[in-house]
């Protein structure tokens, strides 16, 4: 296969004749909530009926996936993929190869069985990948990889741009940078949790399904005080019993239901842990045998138990890369490494937008001490080793512990008047809280200059590090908020590619004007100086 | 590149009639000084907020009215309501007149040879830097009032994600194309 004569390339290729059962296979999660609807409607009424129904619910889907299969044709021009797709609507999409920045591959235990393997094409725009090929075999996948990166190197050498991106023939040497042993799997599950996001998941569907009303009603009946709440769902909230006897007790009307609330909170806990359990059980799953290695130029991601994900990373597509730290990440001497590239993910509809995220998790979990190595591997042309961290005005803390005055009073206000005044003493605790909390969160600010980048750091709980390298920023822009002014203070904001969420972003408040307007002129200075490439 | 970028450039401004008069300030549109955005802009700006607060103090006329006349209310409120209209309508009308020249104090913009940076706001101050090798592509739009009174508004479109799209109101349209031609020039080495 991998010598087969190069005008072979031209030739139209296919997907795997099982493409039909997967890209079927595919739709499955569009149709649990019908088909539970139908199960749940039809319930009532004949088994042959809800059996008719759902075979109505399968036939286009089964018609979408035979039709992609039949239609859908490959080949590799010179420059670039072609894909073909559509018998009516005939859709011809040209991918050139420079354009191509990920190929990423899911394996599921079917895939494994079956040998072959779903390919996501992504690009630089868009949310979603460019192309996805359900499914093609492992080889043509190798046939891929190897096409695209040697067409994209070819590029580049066209291109007299050599010096960033190094060609990637076969034989690069890998370096394997970081492996995830078991047990660090274990603690990433337990601080990740994650399992809210499967029970979430789980409710979801139940609520969906109507389930909900059915399971909740039959246990209020059963275990409800007083005989259950007929109608629950239009009359209190769920647990509202002890919550009114709760308020009850605190007005002074009745006693306090101390064995249900030490119940409730028994069964809290317990379920605190499942989820932390269950958590642990999806970094198993998820992230098993974890592994980065770097390959000239690009980093590549393998991991997956069920669902075995190879993801490349090329290392100039990185945009901002983040260090967090959790309260548990320090207590095990652990870090995570994030980074975002840009297109791919981001809004996407659930699956894929999943994959692009993981993608994105450089290292889920890092020891401390192997951060530094790993870091400069990541990002070589900038040093962190050596970084001087610069704090921001001191003043700011003044302004920062206004702001969360305002907010312990305006929190605390309804409960002093609504209760009695030993609740001035919750207000103490309130304020000498945000006093302390201020101060930490001010002292933990932070911002450097570095060769080739910009740092951000902020959080004394949940420390991150944001690093936005020059060639980059697409934007700087300098804020003065009224208070800013009052203060001779404005803060400085980096804007680059693929930036989702506040957490990923250099903005680093309650800057000297001076040094705010210094550092602006700097990085627009440094940014202007680098040409911008994907 | 540049040879076949050159003879394009007299092209754009045959488009707009009488632009052709700008053409000579063309290179010194990256002079990297400060400049207030056209006066023009003061009047549309003028136009645009006379006609929203029009709409709004005659809108709420409807309710109003048919609060003092229809709901039983005791006397004061009904005196009260009107007077709170009239307050309002002051309050959209001074705005409407004052607000555009405060805000035209505090824009302006400053191209040089490095990119474009666009000063905004007049309370919560802004401004933005963008290179000129971060420009994806540029639009020069003009809405109708804006034909009316020969104005632009440069649009650049930037890889980011809080400034994909960053629009600047209120340029001579000749001025806007200028710029454009400026920013989108400089692309051509970088990509």
């Amino acid at each position: 296969m991998p010598s087969e004569p190069a005008d072979s390339a031209v030739a139209d290729r296919r997907l795997h004749p099982l493409s039909i059962f997967f890209g079927f296979a595919a739709q499955i999660p569009k149709l649990v909530l019908p088909g539970v609807f139908v199960l749940f409607s039809a319930r009532s009424s004949q088994w042959a009926e809800w059996q008719l129904w759902a075979m109505l619910l399968l036939i286009p889907y089964t018609l979408v996936a035979v039709g992609r299969y039949i239609t859908l044709r490959y080949r590799y021009e010179p420059h670039e993929i072609v894909i073909r797709t559509g018998l009516l609507f005939r859709n011809e999409r040209h991918i050139p190869y420079s354009r191509i920045q990920n190929l990423d591959a899911v394996q599921n235990v079917l895939h494994r069985l079956a040998g072959v393997v779903e390919v996501r094409v992504e690009t630089g725009g868009g949310q979603k990948a460019e192309a996805t090929m359900r499914v093609l075999p492992v080889a043509a996948y190798e046939e891929m990889r190897r096409r695209v990166f040697a067409g994209k190197a070819a590029e580049a050498v066209a291109e007299g741009e050599a010096a960033e991106s190094v060609p990637v023939p076969a034989s690069t040497p890998e370096r394997t940078l970081l492996r995830m042993p078991l047990h660090d799997l274990l603690i990433c599950g337990f601080i990740e949790n994650r399992g809210i996001v499967i029970i979430g998941a789980g409710f979801g569907l139940l609520w969906e399904a109507g389930l909900m009303d059915r399971l909740m009603g039959r246990w209020l009946r059963v275990n409800g005080p007083g005989g259950g709440l007929p109608e629950w769902f239009g009359g209190d909230a769920p647990g509202g019993g002890l919550s009114a006897a709760v308020v009850k007790a605190f007005l002074g009307q009745g006693e306090l239901p101390l064995t249900r609330i030490a119940l409730a909170l028994t069964a809290f806990a317990g379920i605190l842990l499942l989820i932390r359990l269950l958590s642990m059980i999806w970094a198993l799953l998820r992230l098993y045998g974890f592994r980065i290695v770097r390959a000239g130029e690009d980093l590549r991601t393998e991991y997956g138990l069920l669902t075995r994900v190879v993801a490349t990373i090329p290392l100039r597509r990185i945009q901002t890369l983040t260090i967090r730290e959790g309260p548990l990440h320090q207590l095990f001497r652990r870090a995570a490494v994030r980074v975002e590239t840009a297109g791919g993910g981001g809004g996407g509809d659930g699956e894929e937008e999943s994959t692009a995220k993981q993608r994105e998790w450089l290292a889920p979990l890092i020891h401390r001490d192997a951060l530094p190595g790993f870091l400069r591997e990541v990002l070589p042309e900038a040093d962190l080793s050596t970084v001087e961290w610069r704090p921001v005005e001191p003043r700011a803390f003044r302004r920062h512990l206004k702001k969360s005055l305002i907010a312990d009073v305006l929190i605390a206000l309804p409960f002093v008047l609504m209760l009695k005044f030993w609740t001035l003493a919750l207000l103490a605790v309130f304020i000498a809280w945000s006093v302390v909390a201020a101060h930490l969160y001010v002292r933990h600010l932070g911002w450097a200059v570095i060769d080739g980048a910009v740092l951000f750091r902020s959080g004394w709980l949940w420390r991150r590090v944001s690093v936005a390298r020059f060639a980059k920023i697409q934007a700087v822009t300098i804020h003065e908020s009224p208070w800013d002014r009052r203060a001779a203070m404005a803060r400085v904001r980096v804007d680059t590619a693929g930036a989702r969420g506040e957490a990923q972003r250099v903005d680093i408040p309650y800057l000297a004007r001076d040094t705010a307007r210094a550092l602006y002129e700097l990085l627009s200075g440094q940014a202007a100086q680098t040409a911008f490439r994907w | 590149m540049t040879a076949s970028e050159q003879p394009a450039q007299p092209i754009l401004p045959l488009l707009e009639e009488g632009a052709g008069e700008i053409t000579p300030p063309l290179p010194s549109i990256a002079d990297g000084v400060e400049h207030l955005l056209d006066p023009r802009h003061v009047t549309l700006s003028r136009i645009v907020r006379w006609l929203g607060a029009g709409a709004v103090s005659l809108g709420s006329l409807v309710p109003l009215g048919s609060i003092v006349f229809f709901a039983s209310i005791p006397g004061w409120v009904t005196g009260i309501l009107p007077l709170l209209w009239v307050v309002g309508t002051l309050g959209l009308a001074w705005s409407a007149h004052r607000w555009p020249v405060i805000e035209h104090r505090h824009a302006s913009y400053k191209v040089d040879d490095n990119g474009i940076q666009i000063r905004q706001g007049v309370v919560w101050r802004k401004e933005i830097n963008v290179p000129r090798s971060r420009v994806q592509h540029t639009d020069v739009s003009q809405g109708p009032l804006e034909r009316r009174f020969g104005l632009g508004t440069l649009v650049i479109y930037t890889a980011g994600t809080d400034h994909a799209k960053i629009e600047l109101h209120g340029l001579d349209h000749a001025t806007a194309l200028a710029i454009r031609d400026h920013l989108v020039h400089g692309e051509g080495d970088a990509v």
